[in-house]
């Protein structure tokens, strides 16, 4: 199986912006939820030319994140997929938001709607304030055992065939049936992502997931869970930033304008409960080079998925190889900006990763 | 009423009853894109302002469907139904602020408090019919509170919960900051929802004698009136008459129609049935007949042109504003009324304000 490579779709109006953005105006767009912004409005021009530009580059999907901060991923999913043909969405949503059989219901109608270029990324839940917007007033452990009955829900409708009926906790559904069913071209049942980094949502992913969803580590760290994951028929994906230049010296110098200039501003505290966010603010300044190519730099600032992976487009490509051997088959990509760098990537990296590759299966042969 | 999956290319009224529609095989469950967004087109063309998408099990879900034609017409507002008890307000705010903003306001809300309990059931929802009243309230106070409110939305009732609410996406239209809000429903209960939370109060047409009290009863209180009906319309009456008459089912889906609709617990339903099996005909133009075999929806005015436009004014004339309407064959029906009926109706609106205005 060739590496798949996934990219994160740009904040509303990101792409949209007059002038060319250096990587440090675009990582504070990211970051600052000012509500001046244009991030909470669907920005469909700058979308769909992020999309094909992002087909173009041989991206497989793009990662649509889910917060109060932006539009619902579901609809936006919906109309973009009208404006493409090949991408596919991960569409990012949280248990506890609404019924499993209604879940079911929009998954597969988007499905039907685009495809079935429809994938699902599971989060148990994010700070507690923001889930107490929603309605949600589990704590983090329950969360996880509730997002394992939404699933297995959701799972009992996409493989059964009869009547759904469940009794749990925290969901309850009495000969619930659907009509209108998922559709793909290849598959019955859509991926499903599960992203954490507690024992919880390893065990979820295993359990109710496709596909085991983290931020990236050193290939030595990751190797034995991505190998128990691989055990049971469950995918890696590594989520990460990346940041290629012509020389190591630039990508470097590169990265470090990004810090802020305040270097005690953090924006971590606001997912006080998240176990990734956690272990992202105990990441000590001697330790932010985790190898010669992986930069956490800027994880106390701005939380675990700026992890950045850096360098020319051979180290890069040798280090997406290097994860590969290890068993990992799907990244989902940030830059700063978002569209220079997948088109920087589609053009300088992916080649070097795919002529890697074929000489690889060459040498299994 | 935008036609389910594959009925755009249907050409009779039976392939259409609730028997055909509600079976796993039904071309229903799909979305139907391409049909869809030709009845839509033709819609605009025909002066018709919205089209209203129906939640059920059996078909896809309304909130995508309208993003989805939304992108492939102009002009056309989606009158999206969902029901109270299949997600968190506000996520429902977030989707629909979402929508709204993809289609330039073009979206409108249905709510509906609850279907049958069987079906509830399935979506995991079991309240009862007069508690799905009380928490539908509380559902709508909620949204409400994020489309009028600047600040944090906080909520603490019986069935929803929120504290220190925040969404960033807001509501976009032209002309509003909030959608309308359809609340229909035949119970006092749905009536009180629709007072104290909708923009409009929408029910089954009965006969203007009938309704004038309750419409005034609304009018008084700022509410609008829409009117769910069906329309056969011919050049000649006994054509119309001919026409709806064909559109009765055989014996065998009649019997299993009943069936099916006598496991909903909507006192809508119930009144529209009763009716059918008591009077047939609520006036020269009204008639119920259709009712047992595809829904309470399908009360039907028959007549001519000409009679049909004068039985839309006498509505306008004791306070009705608006009207959800649908006939058979989807497509034809709709065109028919665009191009016989609607111009009579301008016609005697001007002529009406002309002579008021005189």
């Amino acid at each position: 199986m060739s590496l798949r490579f996934h990219w994160m779709l740009p904040k509303g109006g990101e792409v949209s912006v007059a002038t060319p953005q250096t990587p440090l105006e675009a990582a504070r767009y990211r970051i600052e939820y000012n509500s001046a912004y244009p991030a909470p409005r669907p920005d469909m021009d700058g979308w769909s030319y992020f999309a094909r530009c992002a087909e173009e580059a041989g991206i497989d999907s793009v990662l649509i994140s889910f917060s109060r901060y932006e539009p619902d991923p579901f609809v936006v999913s919906c109309a973009l997929g009208q404006a493409t043909e090949k991408l596919r969405f991960i569409v990012a949503y949280r248990s506890g938001l609404m019924q499993p059989t209604t879940f079911v219901q929009q998954v597969n109608t988007l499905s039907a709607l685009i495809e079935g270029r429809v994938a699902l990324n599971i989060v148990a839940g994010s700070s507690t304030l923001e889930q107490h917007g929603y309605g949600d007033f589990l704590e983090h452990d329950e969360r996880y055992a509730r997002a394992g009955e939404f699933l297995a829900v959701c799972n009992s409708f996409w493989r059964a065939d009869g009547e759904v009926d469940f009794e749990g906790t925290y969901y309850r559904v009495e000969k619930g049936k659907l009509h209108t069913p998922f559709v793909a071209p290849d598959r019955t049942v859509p991926e499903i992502y599960v992203s954490g980094h507690s024992e919880q949502s390893e065990r979820l992913a295993c359990s109710q997931g496709s596909c085991w969803l983290r931020v990236a580590d050193t290939p030595e760290k990751l190797q034995p869970s991505v190998a128990r994951m691989r055990e049971r028929g469950i995918g890696v994906c590594l989520r990460l930033g990346l940041m290629c230049r012509p020389t190591r010296e630039e990508a470097v110098r590169a990265v470090e304008s990004l810090l802020p200039e305040d270097r005690r501003e953090v924006t971590t505290g606001l997912k006080d409960d998240s176990q990734m966010y956690r272990e992202g603010a105990a990441v000590t300044r001697e330790a932010h080079w985790l190898n010669r190519s992986l930069w956490a730099g800027l994880v106390p600032h701005y939380g675990p998925v700026w992890t950045t992976l850096l360098g020319t487009p051979e180290e890069l490509a040798e280090a997406f190889l290097a994860y590969k051997r290890i068993g990992v088959g799907e990244f989902i990509i940030s830059g700063w900006p978002e569209l220079d760098t997948v088109i920087t990537f589609g053009r300088e990296i992916l080649p070097l990763v795919r002529e890697g590759e074929r000489r690889m299966s060459s040498v299994c042969l | 009423m935008l036609p389910k999956g594959g009925e755009v290319a249907m050409k009779t009224a039976q392939e259409t009853s609730r028997v055909l529609t509600t079976k796993s095989t039904s071309p229903a469950a799909l979305p139907d894109l391409e049909g869809w967004t030709r009845f839509a087109r033709r819609a605009e063309e025909c002066g018709i302002e919205s089209v209203l998408l129906s939640f059920s099990r059996y078909e896809p879900d309304t909130i995508l469907a309208a993003c989805a034609v939304g992108q492939a017409t102009k002009k056309l507002k989606f009158i999206v139904a969902y029901r109270m008890g299949l997600m968190q307000p506000t996520t429902f705010v977030q989707q629909v602020n979402t929508l709204s903003a993809l289609i330039d306001g073009r979206v409108a809300l249905n709510v509906v408090a609850g279907s049958s309990t069987l079906e509830q059931h399935g979506y995991g929802d079991f309240l009862e019919h007069d508690e799905r009243y009380a928490r539908a309230g509380e559902f709508l106070t909620v949204c409400r509170s994020f489309w009028q409110g600047d600040g944090e939305v906080n909520f603490e009732g019986e069935y929803c919960r929120v504290e220190k609410g925040k969404l960033h996406t807001p509501f976009v239209a032209p002309d509003r900051t909030v959608p309308e809000i359809y609340v229909s429903g035949h119970s006092e209960q749905a009536q009180q929802l629709a007072l104290t939370q909708g923009s409009c109060w929408l029910r089954l047409i009965d006969t203007p004698e009938k309704l004038r009290p309750l419409v005034t009863r609304f009018r008084e209180r700022g509410v609008e009136v829409c009117l769910r009906l069906c329309i056969v319309c011919r050049p000649t009456r006994d054509e119309a008459l001919a026409a709806a008459h064909s559109l009765l089912p055989g014996d065998d889906i009649g019997r299993q129609e009943r069936a099916i609709l006598a496991g909903s617990d909507s006192q809508t339903l119930k009144q529209a049935l009763a009716a059918a099996d008591e009077v047939g005909w609520l006036s020269r133009q009204l008639w119920a007949g259709l009712v047992p075999f595809y829904g309470s929806s399908a009360m039907t005015l028959v007549g001519t042109p000409e009679e049909l436009a004068e039985v839309f004014l006498q509505y306008k004339r004791i306070g009705v504003t608006q009207f959800i309407i649908s006939g058979w064959p989807k497509l034809d029906e709709m065109l028919i009324f665009g191009r016989e009926v609607l111009p009579l109706v301008r016609e005697a609106e001007r002529h009406c304000e002309e002579m008021a205005g005189g």
